[in-house]
C-alpha cells in the first residue's frame, strides 16, 4: 500500500509533460497487452477457418463427385442427387458455408467442361444460389456487386441481364470491368454493344479481358466495328482496332487510313502495326506524308511496317532514312533496303564515322 | 555565456529532440492507418480478379526478366529455371553474367545447351563490352532463356545492358539469386495494363525472407520462421517496411524506391532516363526518383505502383558482418540519390514529390540516424556532467519501447489479417518475442551500419558493394 501511495506521490509531484508520459505509458502498456492477446486469438481464428473452409470444401467436392456421377433417371434428377441438393440447400443458408459452396462450384466449373459444366450449373440453379448472386446485386459494397455479377457470369445467368446493366455506368471501375465481362460472356460480340456508349476508359486489361473471352467462340458473326473505330472515346477505338487485326478486318481499309491523322498518339501507335498486318498499301503515302510531324515511336513503328509492305517505290524514301539517328529506324530501314534491293544494300558504302550504321550493315550481311 | 542562456540552449535542444520524436511517431501512424487503407483496398480489387486470361493471352505484353549475375555459380542453375518457371506466357529471361570469375558461364553453357549467337544490340545506354558474348538455348524448352556474358562493370552496368538487349515493352530487374514465384509477373503487370488517365511507370513488389524455407526445383514449399535471431529480426523489419511503411506510400503515389530484389518497370521510360546510374550503389532507389523527376518535369500524370503479394523471396544476411555491409551500402546509396536530386526537396514544381516524398526521406531516413547519434552523444554529455533526471529518462525510454513494439505488433497483424504465411503453431508467439527484442538485437546494428555508410559515404569514396556470401535456398 506504501509502494502505491509512493507512485501517486511521485506522480502528482513530476511535471505536467512528465505525467502525459507515464499516462502514454500505461496506455501504450496496455495497448501492448491486448494486442498480444488478440494476435493469439487471431492466429487461432485462422487457423480454425481454414480447417473449417479445408473440411468442408472437401465435404462438398465428394457432395459435388456424388451429383456428378449419380445416375440420372428419367424425370432428370435421381435420388442421389436429390439427397446432395438438399444438402446444399441446407448449407447455403449459413453465409460461411455458402460462400465455401459457391467457390468449390466455381473451381469445379473452371476446371471441367462439357456435360459436367452444364451440370454444376444446373445444381447452381437448383439449390438457388442465383438469388443470393441477385441480392448481392443490391449491396452497397460495390466489392459485393461486383463478385456478384462475376459470379452471375461463371454461371451464364442470362436472365440477370438487365440487373446487371443497371451498373454499367458504375462509379467503381471494377464494377463496370465485371458488367462488360457479363455482357460479352453471356452475348459474345452482342454484348459488345456497350461500347458505344462508354463513357470511361478501357484499360488495356480490361480489353484484353474481353479479347480473350471473345475469341471463345467460333463461328460468330462479326459485327460492323465502323462506329467504334470512329468513336469519340479514343480506349473503344483502340479497342476496335485490336478487333480488326484479329479479325482480319481488311474491309476497314479506308476508315483505318482516315485513322492516320487521328489527334491520340496512342490511338496511332496502335494503328500502324495493325496497318502493317492487313498489308495495306495506301496507308505507306499517307504516313510518308505525315512522317517529319509523327512522334519518334510513330516513326519507328512505321519503319517496322515498311519492313513489311516496302516496294521499289520506297527505296528513295529508305534511303534517306538509312543514317537517321534512331538505332531501330535505322535498321529497319537497312533491313528494308536488303529486301527490296539487295544489289543497292551489298553496295552500300560504310562509313567509319556512323558506328552503329556499320554494325547494322554488317549483322544484316550476315544474317 | 552566463547560466540561463546555457539553460535556454539546452531546452532548445530537448524541445528539438521532442518535436523530432513526436513527429517520427505521428507520421508512423499516418503510415500505419494509410497502408491499412491500401491493403484492404487491395484486397477488395484484388479478391475476383481473373488473372488466367492475361496468362495465356497473345496480346498481353511482352516482360523481359533481367537478372545480373557475379559469381553465382554455385546456385545459378536452379536460379534460372526458378526464373524460367513463371506461369506468365510472353515472357524472356536475360541472365547478364558481368565478368564472374568463377564457373557460372560454363555451368549454364552445359546445364542449358547454350551455343553463341550474333546479337545486334542496340547501345542506347552505355555499358562494358561483352566477354564471351551473347548465348541462346538450342533445346526449344529454354528458348525464352538469353545469357549474356560481358566484362564486369557492376550490377547497374549489367542491368544498363539487360536494357539495352531487351525488346519487351517492359522489364522486370531483379537478383538473381531471388525466387520469383510463378504468377508473379501477372500481378506485377497489372497495374500497368489497369491505368488509363496517367502512366505506370514502375511497379514494386514485396521482398520476403526465404531463410529456412525450403525450396525444391525453383518453388517454395513450405515457409518457416527461422531460428536465428539476425534473421527473425530481419523478417520483422521486412513487414514493417513492406506492409506498412511502402504500402502506405503507394497510397500516397510517394514511394522513392522499388527494391532492388524486384521491380517491373517500363522499358521505354527506363531506357529514355539514361538506364540505371553506375556511380552509384543505390541503384534501385536512384532509377525511381530519376523516373519521377522525369515525369514531373514533363508535367506527365504518373504512378510508381505496388503490389503487397508475397511474390519475390530472397535470401537475408544470416550474420551481423554481411549485414552491417549491406545497410551501409543502402545508407550510401540513400544519401547518393538524395544529393545527387537534391534540386528536388522542398521545390514546389514537383508536386507532391519535391514537398512531401522527399523531405520526408531526407528527415526521416536519411537524418534519423545521425539524429540518433547526436541524441546519443548528447545523452553521454548529460550523464557526464550528471544533468541527467533519470526518472525523465526512464519515461521517455519506455515511451519509444512500447511505440516500437506496437507499431512492430501491427505489421504482424497486417501480415496475418492478408497473408497469414508464418502459420505453424508457436511462430506467433515467436513473432511476439522478436518484436520484443528486435530494438536491441537489430536496431543497433542497423544503426552502427548506417553511421558506417555516412563516415564512408564522405571519408572513404573507394568503398563500393562489399561481399554478400550466399548459402543458397534449399
Amino acid at each position: 500500500m506504501n509502494d502505491f501511495q509512493f507512485l501517486i506521490d511521485y506522480f502528482n509531484g513530476e511535471p505536467f509533460i512528465i505525467q502525459l508520459v507515464w499516462v502514454a505509458i500505461f496506455v501504450l502498456f496496455l495497448i501492448v497487452i491486448i494486442l498480444i492477446i488478440y494476435l493469439k486469438l487471431l492466429r487461432n481464428h485462422l487457423r480454425e477457418n481454414e480447417r473449417i473452409v479445408l473440411k468442408y470444401s472437401k465435404k462438398n467436392e465428394l457432395l459435388l463427385i456424388t451429383f456428378l456421377y449419380a445416375e440420372v433417371e428419367d424425370g432428370g434428377i435421381s435420388s442421389e442427387q436429390e439427397i446432395v441438393i438438399n444438402k446444399l440447400k441446407r448449407g447455403i443458408k449459413n453465409t460461411f458455408k455458402r460462400e465455401i459452396i459457391i467457390s468449390t462450384l466455381l473451381k469445379l466449373k473452371n476446371e471441367i467442361s462439357g456435360e459436367m459444366a452444364e451440370s454444376i450449373q444446373n445444381l447452381y440453379f437448383q439449390i438457388n444460389l442465383k438469388s443470393y448472386a441477385l441480392v448481392k446485386l443490391k449491396n452497397k459494397k460495390w466489392y459485393i456487386i461486383a463478385k456478384g455479377i462475376r459470379e452471375l457470369t461463371l454461371f451464364q445467368v442470362k436472365e440477370a441481364h438487365d440487373e446487371v446493366l443497371k451498373h454499367i455506368d458504375h462509379p467503381k471501375k471494377e464494377v463496370r470491368k465485371e458488367v462488360q465481362l457479363y455482357l460479352v460472356n453471356l452475348f459474345n460480340f452482342e454484348g459488345l454493344i456497350f461500347l458505344n456508349q462508354l463513357k470511361t476508359q478501357l484499360s488495356e486489361w480490361d480489353q484484353i479481358q474481353l479479347l480473350e473471352e471473345l475469341q471463345k467462340f467460333e463461328n460468330q458473326e462479326i459485327p460492323d466495328i465502323t462506329s467504334w473505330l470512329k468513336s469519340t472515346n479514343d480506349s473503344v477505338v483502340i479497342f476496335a482496332l485490336k478487333l480488326a487485326k484479329i479479325y482480319n478486318k481488311f474491309e476497314m481499309k479506308d476508315v483505318l487510313i482516315d485513322l492516320i491523322k487521328h489527334k491520340s498518339e496512342k490511338v496511332r501507335l496502335e494503328l500502324i502495326p495493325v496497318l502493317s498486318y492487313l498489308q495495306v498499301d495506301d496507308a505507306k503515302g499517307v504516313l510518308k506524308h505525315t512522317f517529319n510531324e509523327s512522334s519518334k515511336y510513330e516513326k519507328i513503328e512505321f519503319f517496322k511496317l515498311l519492313e513489311n509492305l516496302a516496294d521499289d517505290n520506297d527505296e528513295l524514301f529508305i534511303i534517306e532514312h538509312i543514317h537517321h539517328e534512331n538505332f531501330e529506324i535505322k535498321f529497319s530501314a537497312l533491313k528494308t533496303l536488303k529486301n527490296i534491293n539487295n544489289n543497292k544494300f551489298n553496295n552500300l558504302e560504310i562509313k567509319p564515322s556512323d558506328i552503329a550504321y556499320s554494325k547494322i550493315v554488317k549483322f544484316l550481311k550476315n544474317n | 555565456m552566463n547560466t540561463s542562456t546555457v539553460q535556454i540552449i539546452i531546452l532548445i535542444i530537448h524541445y528539438l529532440f521532442l518535436i523530432y520524436t513526436v513527429t517520427v511517431i505521428t507520421s508512423y501512424i499516418i503510415l500505419a492507418v494509410l497502408s491499412s487503407y491500401e491493403t484492404i483496398e487491395y484486397f477488395r480489387k484484388n479478391s475476383f480478379v481473373n488473372y488466367k486470361e492475361i496468362i495465356s493471352s497473345s496480346i498481353a505484353p511482352s516482360i523481359s526478366i533481367i537478372a545480373p549475375a557475379y559469381n553465382e555459380s554455385l546456385n545459378i542453375i536452379e536460379n534460372v529455371r526458378s526464373l524460367l518457371s513463371s506461369h506468365y506466357a510472353n515472357y524472356d529471361v536475360i541472365i547478364v553474367n558481368d565478368g564472374s570469375k568463377d564457373d557460372s558461364l560454363e555451368k549454364l553453357i552445359k546445364a542449358y545447351d547454350l551455343v553463341s549467337v550474333e546479337y545486334l544490340v542496340n547501345e542506347q545506354i552505355a555499358t562494358k563490352p561483352l566477354r564471351e558474348g551473347i548465348f541462346k538455348s538450342t533445346n526449344p524448352a529454354f528458348e525464352k532463356l538469353i545469357i549474356v556474358d560481358k566484362e564486369n562493370g557492376g550490377k547497374s552496368d549489367a542491368l544498363n545492358f539487360g536494357l539495352n538487349i531487351s525488346t519487351s515493352n517492359y522489364v522486370a530487374c531483379i537478383d538473381v539469386d531471388c525466387l520469383l514465384l510463378e504468377d508473379a509477373l501477372q500481378k506485377m503487370i497489372k497495374p500497368f495494363l489497369e491505368a488509363t488517365d496517367y502512366k505506370v511507370i514502375a511497379t514494386g513488389g514485396v521482398i520476403r525472407i526465404a531463410n529456412s524455407c525450403v525450396i525444391k526445383d525453383g518453388n517454395l514449399h513450405d515457409i518457416n520462421f527461422p531460428k536465428k535471431i539476425i534473421e527473425k529480426a530481419q523478417i520483422l523489419e521486412y513487414l514493417r517496411s513492406f506492409l506498412l511503411g511502402r504500402m502506405a506510400w503507394s497510397r500516397l503515389n510517394g514511394l522513392l524506391v522499388i527494391s532492388g530484389a524486384f521491380g517491373l518497370f517500363d522499358r521505354k521510360i527506363a531506357v529514355d532516363i539514361g538506364g540505371y546510374d553506375i556511380n552509384t550503389v543505390g541503384e534501385d532507389m536512384e532509377i525511381i526518383v530519376r523516373m519521377r523527376r522525369q515525369m514531373e518535369e514533363e508535367g506527365k500524370k504518373y504512378k510508381v505502383a505496388y503490389i503487397p503479394d508475397p511474390l519475390c523471396w530472397t535470401e537475408a544476411p544470416d550474420n551481423y558482418k554481411i549485414l552491417i555491409s549491406q545497410r551501409n551500402r543502402w545508407t550510401r546509396g540513400t544519401i547518393e540519390t538524395l544529393r545527387k536530386h537534391r534540386k528536388i526537396g522542398l521545390n514546389s514544381k514537383y508536386g507532391y514529390l519535391g514537398m512531401i516524398s522527399f523531405p520526408y526521406w531526407f528527415i526521416f531516413e536519411r537524418m534519423a540516424p545521425v539524429i540518433e547519434v547526436i541524441g546519443m552523444i548528447y545523452f553521454a554529455i548529460l550523464i557526464a556532467l550528471k544533468g541527467v533526471r533519470w526518472d525523465y529518462a526512464l519515461a521517455f525510454f519506455v515511451v519509444a519501447y512500447l511505440f516500437t513494439i506496437i507499431f512492430s505488433l501491427v505489421a504482424i497483424f497486417s501480415e496475418e489479417l492478408t497473408y497469414h504465411q508464418y502459420k505453424k503453431k508457436g511462430t506467433g508467439f515467436k513473432l511476439i518475442l522478436t518484436a520484443l527484442i528486435e530494438p536491441f538485437t537489430l536496431h543497433p546494428f542497423i544503426l552502427y551500419a548506417a553511421i558506417r555508410g555516412n563516415f564512408d559515404y564522405f571519408f572513404n569514396k573507394k568503398k563500393k558493394w562489399g561481399q554478400m556470401t550466399r548459402k543458397g535456398l534449399s
